[in-house]
């Protein structure tokens, strides 16, 4: 009996004492591992699930004008919702009179993206070419000057802060500061200093047709256009394109640093160096500025002047495919104006997919293996 | 199209079960109604809510600016208990609501839209005709100085400033009425842009909603738009007379305004009434004005209980009766007395799951 006891209860122990903890932890590990892998999986097909419902209702929902327009939408510049009514004319631009009355012609309401299209490219490549020498010159200096200042930390904690402030409040700053400043100030010193240049009147002067015939008109600086458009965008994008790179250039081995400057290369030439070698990372930087530039919605439409044509001068205004959104899907009506907008979100989508994965192919594709 | 339809529907079922399970909670005694539409005249309704819940301190009414579109969505899904609309209901909304024996739509007040601009310096209201704002807004006249403005202002120093139009680039009631007044004063204009919600401005700067359209004005000197009469007061925004179909030139007043409205009273017969009322003849009528429209079922079998019903009408009545005085003072043009009786009329059919309501 006491054996017995004793023999169980020392070897009752031992397994509890050497194996069994050993034994529970292993079965949890098992228990989470699968728990990950499910959690991880889960996530990843819930993803790209949601990717593809988008696509799915993005596309059922543009039916209408997909079919009505297909890919004429895109080179189609006429954006209009209301049908016209107007005299038919032949072909010799005669009004056709029937018993002495005039013959009406009623034209369907028309929907192209061209406009918006040329308005979402060009804001954001302004912004672009604006934000990204100012985004890699800040990113060098946090990396390689800041900290010998010991002014790195409230730096980036500032430019963070920038990051995180909510878009809305960059298009108020824009439309009560930025905007009056440039209608007031920048626009008439531009149009007074390179107004008269040769081969730059396109920037002040506009032709426009009015009832058949063409007229040259200025084109009124109001302070809400293309230019104040991309500037905020630019504004907007700096932040996040500075605290991308600073983290790509703060991740170049100190080793290829001290090693250009070794082999006795200047202060300029080690930067370059640098940038050479954080190019894809860097490249990903520009994509993220440039995804955001192409997608913000709240801050241009109220800057940009929201006026669907292509215009080449930044002092006129125009529309983003985001704005046009912004703009007009609360009150469309059913029907292919609701499709034709859809139509527009589509695009949108398709083309940040199509400029994302073209470029990374472009630039991540000669990339050197380290840079990655 | 389908899908977001579904989605809208879900919603707006899963918000009424939750406003509905609140209500089951609160007073047993107290009904809830809820109004989805126009932002034109949504200051006046939220008004003439408040002030009916003291008439009626057991009704609990929510009105919601959404815009016109949605006013008439939201009452064709029967998700609101009135929608609101500055147009009139289009023959395929009144099938998609099930004809028009089946609907009761009446005008619940006038609104004027006016040509608001910013001249510095300039103290008097300008004057304007029609064919001027119709080729303003095309681009023909371009600076302020032209000579057919300096012609309807004599006597005025009309500065040489480019002129800059400003429009609504979201569909909306003032569009409409805007658009379809020129295009009854100018073929040119009826032809190129034409008269919708919302139609294709040649040239200008475009913003969403009156506020977006006022920030406009307010900040570009030189420019012209086209607001709600109330809006450019409250925001005190300068705007013109328009000469109107007698030759006078008429500043846009509750009075003006209400004016055009008794000019078309005859017109309105039915229970889906509606008359266009820009244009209208008369010394003293303001040519650029419209009907604002609140649209009911006919039958109010949307609605769960006599009670609902009972209440909806009851407040009906008193908006278009008691609730006037309010629009005088907020800038709204109240309804005269040829207009009120066609819709007294109009408004004595309603009916509760064929019960006529008591």
């Amino acid at each position: 009996m006491t054996t017995d006891a004793s023999a169980i209860s020392a070897a009752a122990p031992s397994p509890n004492a050497s194996g069994g903890p050993a034994r529970s932890l292993r079965r949890s590990f098992r228990f989470g591992d699968a728990m990950l892998g499910l959690v991880c999986r889960g996530s990843a097909a819930i993803i790209a699930l949601m990717l593809g419902a988008l696509v799915l209702v993005l596309l059922t929902s543009a039916m209408p004008a997909i079919k009505q327009f297909g890919l004429g939408f895109l080179v189609s510049s006429e954006w209009r919702v209301n049908e016209l009514e107007r005299p038919l004319k032949d072909a010799a631009g005669q009004v056709v009179m029937e018993d002495g009355e005039i013959v009406m012609e009623t034209i369907k309401p028309a929907f192209g993206a061209l406009p918006v299209i040329y308005g979402t490219a060009m804001s954001s490549l302004i912004a672009l070419a604006i934000a990204v020498p100012l985004s890699f010159g800040a990113a060098l200096f946090l990396v390689r000057v800041a900290p010998t200042l010991r002014i790195a930390g409230p730096l980036s904690f500032l430019i963070e802060f920038l990051a995180a402030i909510p878009s809305l409040a960059y298009g108020i700053w824009g439309l009560f500061v930025l905007a009056p400043f440039l209608q007031s100030h920048v626009g008439p010193a531009i149009k007074a200093t390179l107004e008269n240049v040769p081969g730059l009147r396109w920037m002040f002067y506009e032709s426009v047709t009015i009832a058949g015939t063409v007229v040259e008109r200025p084109i009124p600086i109001t302070g809400r256009d293309m230019l104040c458009g991309s500037l905020v965008l630019a504004i907007m994008i700096l932040p996040i394109v500075t605290s991308v790179s600073r983290d790509v250039l703060k991740a170049v081995p100190r080793t290829q640093i001290e090693g250009t400057l070794a082999l006795g290369a200047t202060w300029w030439q080690s930067c370059v160096a640098m940038l050479r070698y954080g190019r894809s990372g860097l490249f990903g930087a520009v994509m993220l500025g440039l995804a955001r530039a192409a997608g913000e919605t709240m801050a241009i439409t109220m800057v940009i002047g929201n006026n669907n044509q292509i215009n080449p001068s930044p002092f006129a205004p125009a529309q983003t495919m985001a704005s046009l959104l912004a703009n007009e899907f609360a009150e469309a009506s059913e029907g292919l104006h609701q499709a034709s907008l859809l139509y527009v979100a589509l695009v949108l989508l398709v083309m940040s997919l199509l400029f994302n994965v073209i470029a990374r192919r472009l630039v991540v594709g000669k990339a050197s293996p380290a840079g990655h | 199209m389908s899908i977001i339809q579904r989605a809208a529907w879900v919603s707006a079922v899963g918000v009424s079960v939750v406003v509905g399970g609140g209500a089951s909670t609160a007073q047993a005694s107290e009904v809830r109604l809820g109004g989805a539409g126009a932002t034109f005249p949504a200051p006046l309704y939220t008004k003439w809510v408040s002030e009916y819940e003291k008439v009626e301190p057991g009704i609990k009414i929510d009105y919601r600016s959404i815009g016109s579109g949605g006013g008439v969505k939201a009452i064709t899904d029967k998700t609101v208990a009135f929608g609101a609309s500055d147009a009139p209901l289009t023959k395929k909304e009144i099938e998609a609501m099930g004809g028009e024996d089946k609907i009761v739509q009446f005008p619940a007040v006038i609104g004027g839209v006016v040509p608001a601009y910013n001249l510095p310096g300039l103290s008097q209201p300008l004057n304007f005709s029609g064919d001027v704002l119709a080729d303003i807004f095309m681009g023909k006249i371009s600076t302020w100085d032209d000579p057919r403005l300096q012609e309807l202002n004599s006597g005025v120093s009309l500065p040489k400033l480019a002129i800059t139009p400003a429009f609504r680039t979201d569909g909306s009631g003032t569009t409409h009425v805007f658009t379809s007044y020129l295009a009854t004063q100018s073929l040119a204009f009826k032809g190129e842009i034409g008269a919708g919600k919302q139609v294709k401005w040649p040239l200008g700067q475009g913003g969403k909603g009156n506020e977006g359209v006022a920030a406009v004005i307010q900040q570009t000197a030189g420019s012209i738009g086209y607001i709600e009469q109330n809006y450019a007061v409250a925001n005190k925004i300068a705007y013109g007379a328009v000469k109107n179909k007698a030759g006078k030139f008429i500043i846009a007043t509750p009075e003006t305004m209400s004016v055009a409205g008794e000019g078309a009273a005859t017109t309105l017969k039915g229970t889906v009434l509606r008359a266009d009322i820009w244009d209208q003849p008369g010394d003293k009528t303001y040519p650029i004005s419209a009907f604002t429209y609140i649209i009911v079922y006919k039958d109010l079998s949307n609605l769960k209980t006599d009670a609902e019903a009972k209440a909806l009408v009851g407040f009906l009545n008193w908006a278009i009766s008691g609730g006037q005085k309010f629009a005088t003072d907020m800038d709204y043009a109240p309804l005269s007395s040829g207009v009120k009786t066609a819709v007294d009329t109009a408004l004595s059919g309603l009916s509760h799951n064929g019960k006529p309501i008591k």
